[in-house]
């Protein structure tokens, strides 16, 4: 646990400038999308093996915490992608070290120039899926909720049953 | 070892040629991969996320993209160097803080055994995926 803040407290506090901030998200990044990427592989394994279980995560996936979620992997994604390639560029250019301040500045504003239009763009999309309550519809049965937040019902979906 | 040392204004560059050892591949995989994967995983975000609202998704639109093969060799695709590229990231990161070698070995061989296990269990899913028996669930037919 010590060592655990310690590496979390020194990852902030050392002066390594926008370099070491560069290589900080990138892992960051990197565990994030790993995390999401576990819990979709075997989510999306479902759609097969069991229908209706992959029909009622996704529409608990569609509610706004898990929108803003799919958000910030959507944003990690399209980063560690370009600082990604400025890495493997730089690993197969060793001439071009001495850019390595302005290559990282590049990717940072290619990233806020594709990811904020879009990122925009999915957050109206949580938005407007917030006008009307959610209407659920399962195997001929269907469900409404209270509001964008609810958990469509388990027994909708023939789950527990 | 073979080393070639050059000159190039003030800074000297020296090439080393390194033996083939697991660590110099898993890091030549690491940008290999990476490559694929702007296109494949970035490509996948694009498409489900931008091009296709991720509100419309449904188990009937899974089962009209597994309907094709062109799809199902992309998410296998991707299955495989998305989790290979991640898990390997993650060995890479324990690696850092994690400095007793039995506890390291132990957990190599849970990641391999999980990267396994994953690969299978949902390659298997989109191999063997069903189109008319999801549209028929969701249908309840």
């Amino acid at each position: 646990m010590g060592t655990l803040i310690t590496t979390v407290t020194e990852s902030i506090r050392y002066r390594g400038r926008s370099g070491q901030y560069t290589w900080l998200a990138h892992r960051l990044a990197g565990l994030g999308i790993l995390a999401f990427l576990v819990i979709h592989v075997w989510d999306t394994a479902n759609a097969s093996f069991a229908p209706n279980v992959y029909a009622w995560t996704i529409e608990v996936f569609k509610t706004p915490f898990f929108g803003l979620g799919e958000i910030a992997v959507f944003g990690a994604v399209l980063f560690h992608s370009f600082n990604g390639l400025r890495i493997t560029l730089l690993d197969y250019k060793p001439t071009w070290w001495h850019q390595q301040k302005r290559s990282v500045t590049i990717v940072w504003v290619l990233f806020l120039i594709v990811f904020v239009p879009l990122g925009l763009y999915l957050l109206l999309g949580i938005v407007d899926s917030c006008q009307h309550p959610p209407v659920w519809e399962w195997a001929g049965q269907t469900a409404t909720g209270a509001s964008c937040f609810s958990f469509p019902p388990t027994s909708l979906y023939g789950i527990g049953s | 070892m073979a080393t070639t040392i050059s000159n190039t204004d003030s800074r000297t560059i020296r090439n080393v040629r390194v033996k083939a050892n697991f660590e110099r591949t898993a890091f030549m995989f690491m940008r290999s991969s990476g490559i694929i994967l702007v296109i494949l995983a970035v490509g996948h975000v694009m498409l489900q996320l931008i091009f296709n609202n991720v509100h419309y998704l449904s188990v009937e639109f899974v089962a009209e993209q597994w309907s094709s093969w062109g799809w199902k060799v992309y998410d296998m695709a991707l299955l495989v160097f998305a989790l290979t590229h991640g898990i390997n990231g993650f060995r890479n990161v324990l690696e850092d803080y994690i400095h007793n070698r039995g506890a390291m070995k132990v957990i190599n061989i849970l990641l391999v055994i999980f990267l396994v296990v994953s690969i299978v269990w949902a390659g298997y899913a989109i191999a063997s995926a069903d189109p008319a028996a999801m549209d028929a669930a969701a249908l309840g037919q």
